[in-house]
């Protein structure tokens, strides 16, 4: 009869600790490997979007909405990135604590200083714009630091008892991304490497940070497939500029570089992923820096120099 | 007078304060946008037809050559931090004339801070099945499923009154719906007293097979009263196998649905009959195929009339549809249907091309 006691009261000492943890579903891969860092053993994390998806376009599965009904935080990109499917998982989900506005709900975007904001009215003739800027800013690490400081907080607010753990793994995080930034931009300044063209507009944050400029994309206007006419535009520009490198997010369909190819065979183009998880080598957010320095070295000696 | 001047001023106090904790409840919202006006969003339905099958009166609100099928406004909120509202009026020619008619198609409030449940009251697309909650613009195919328009008519099973649905706690997604309207259908219902109830229930479920593939499988029902206050019921299931690879899946995806509808009515056919208990059931299966980044190829079938009835003679009908989508907010469709009916001699063939436009608010996609 004790021992039965002693096991039940075991078993549910080990229920109440398993759920102890805080909950955190995050929309992006990206903010689920930077909360799995800070929280560590505190916290649970899963990512909504998969890091080989377009992340304008997840579908608003109820298996998603069934897993925010369970969650403490929910943590979102924000700039209007998820507007197409993360209201609809929200509201499915039934989570009173993860509605916007309040605790359970951070949207980074919110206080990043975003690039690209457009002047004057926005029209969808110029495509997939967003009103309040750019919205991949994951891909550069210093705003990236800021973004830790800000689920540290958050996560402190939600679980008080372990905010100072919270505080210090992003201290750490921030300050590890500065200094290998300051590395990963002397790579890149000693590849010469300083113009790639990109399909999408997902490199605006990382070019910025790095010293690159972006002279076309392949998307005539964002969000809208490439046709010929603007691919043969992008090939007058790369060869008038001598633009050395394409990247293809690994998302989108990578043939329409091999027109461009047969044109220009000394412009490398290659293929990469911009999310955590994108290439199953990429396993945290140092990696998938990592991986795009290194894909831009590879351009290294071709194209002006 | 004095009393009076406070209570005054107490109340545009709290009026000011309620106004001001609004906005800062939203001042940071970014994930859908910046401004305090609803989201307003407008769809277009451009039709062109022509069909064996098809009137060539223009009064008829379906009939042969260029129409505009449906056009329709949505304006959606949030209230307040509980409630979110959403209004559309859909404008559709009004049958036996050529003149355009503005009806509020849905006009709801429904929470949003409740606990494991959502209720909604207004007038709504009742939860029977999956296609009868589509709007026109969202349509799989051009038109609703045979047993659909048989049953339930142009508008679906669309009424007011209220909903609950409540996520039940499996470890898989499982929804339970209730909801009790007035009976005001044009077709199946019609109960000419106010005090009339009619209920619908439906258990909806689904799986994730795969990172790519989830099955979904519901269930529903409905009881209502006739226009001569008799007892008809309506009984339905579906399924639906949905594929879009994680890696990919901006090219290609999946859909398979197949729905069952059965309705017993004791007025269904008593024109064509005059048998006391009658009773419709069909089937409706279609495949949707994303085969490139913006085209859709899909093929329906459908069978009406599964059970016996010598009242109503049964249907089949096939589909194809070509789908060419440049942006999200814009397509165009074009279909063609084979419909052959029990003791017609003659099959009936119809071609269709229908343009569809959305401005505005972007929308948040349902599953």
């Amino acid at each position: 009869m004790k021992r039965n006691s002693l096991v039940l009261l075991a078993f549910f000492g080990c229920m109440s600790l398993a759920h102890a943890r805080l909950q955190v579903v995050a929309t992006l891969p990206d903010f689920a490997a930077l909360t799995t860092e800070i929280g560590g053993e505190w916290v649970d994390v899963k990512s909504i979007a998969k890091g080989t998806q377009d992340p304008h376009f997840i579908e608003a599965k109820p298996s998603f909405m069934r897993v925010v009904h369970d969650a403490d935080l929910v943590i979102a990109n924000g700039l209007e990135l998820e507007v197409g499917w993360l209201p609809s998982i929200l509201r499915g989900a039934r989570n009173p604590k993860v509605m916007e506005g309040n605790p359970g709900f951070l949207d980074l975007g919110a206080s990043i200083q975003a690039l690209d904001i457009p002047r004057g009215s926005v029209s969808r003739a110029d495509g997939d714009v967003h009103a309040s800027g750019n919205p991949h800013y994951n891909l550069d690490p210093i705003r990236m630091g800021d973004c830790a400081q800000r689920i540290a907080d958050r996560l402190g607010q939600l679980d008080a008892s372990h905010s100072q753990f919270y505080l210090d793994k992003a201290v750490a995080f921030r300050k590890r991304m500065i200094e290998k930034t300051k590395a990963w931009t002397a790579r890149i300044k000693a590849s010469g490497v300083h113009q790639v063209v990109t399909y999408h507009k997902s490199f605006t944050y990382f070019f910025n940070r790095f010293g690159i400029t972006s002279p076309a994309m392949l998307e005539p206007k964002p969000g809208i497939p490439p046709t010929s006419t603007h691919i043969l535009e992008v090939i007058r520009i790369l060869r008038d500029q001598k633009v050395p490198l394409i990247l293809v997010e690994n998302y989108f369909d990578p043939t329409v570089t091999e027109r461009i190819r047969q044109d220009l065979p000394s412009v490398r183009s290659k293929t990469v992923a911009i999310q955590v998880g994108g290439d199953p080598e990429i396993k945290t957010y140092d990696d998938l820096i990592e991986k795009l320095v290194q894909a831009v070295e590879s351009a290294s000696g071709r194209g002006r120099s | 007078m004095y009393l009076r001047l406070l209570r005054t001023s107490v109340f545009c106090v709290s009026l000011v304060g309620g106004v001001f904790s609004f906005g800062l409840a939203h001042a940071e919202v970014s994930i859908k946008g910046k401004s305090m006006n609803p989201d307003i969003s407008a769809n277009f339905l451009g039709l062109w037809q022509q069909g064996t099958g098809i009137s060539n009166t223009r009064t008829t609100t379906s009939h042969n050559g260029f129409s505009l099928q449906e056009a329709e406004l949505q304006l959606t909120s949030d209230v307040d931090p509980y409630f979110r509202a959403s209004v559309l009026f859909a404008i559709s020619q009004t049958a036996g004339s050529t003149e355009f008619g503005i009806e509020p198609e849905e006009v709801f409030v429904e929470t949003l801070s409740l606990p494991s449940f959502t209720v909604r009251a207004g007038k709504f697309k009742m939860a029977l099945g999956k296609h009868n909650m589509l709007h026109t613009h969202a349509f799989p195919f051009i038109d609703a499923p045979l047993i659909h328009e048989r049953l339930l008519g142009g508008e679906g099973l669309n009424e007011v009154g209220v909903s609950a649905a409540a996520l039940v706690p499996t470890p898989w997604y499982s929804e339970f719906t209730a909801q009790v309207f007035n009976p005001s259908n044009e077709t199946f219902y019609g109960s000419s007293s106010s005090s009339s109830l009619g209920t619908v229930f439906h258990w909806k479920n689904l799986w994730d097979l795969s990172d790519a593939l989830t099955l979904e499988v519901g269930l529903s029902g409905s009881h209502g009263k006739t226009a001569a206050d008799q007892s008809a019921h309506l009984w339905g299931s579906d399924i639906t196998l949905k594929w879009r690879p994680s890696e990919g899946g901006k090219y290609h995806a999946l859909i398979w649905t197949t729905e069952y509808l059965d309705g017993t009515h004791a007025e269904l056919a008593t024109t064509t009959s005059g048998d006391a208990q009658n009773r419709l059931n069909g089937i409706a299966t279609w495949i949707q195929w994303q085969f490139a980044e913006r085209w859709w190829l899909q093929g329906r079938y459908e069978h009406l009339g599964l059970s016996e009835n010598f009242a109503i003679p049964s249907e089949n009908r096939e589909s194809l549809l070509l789908g060419y989508f440049p942006s999200e907010f814009s397509g165009l469709r074009l279909q063609y249907d084979l419909l052959s009916t029990q003791n017609k001699l003659k099959d009936d063939h119809r071609i269709a091309l229908q343009a569809v436009f959305s401005i505005g608010a972007h929308p948040a996609h349902a599953y």
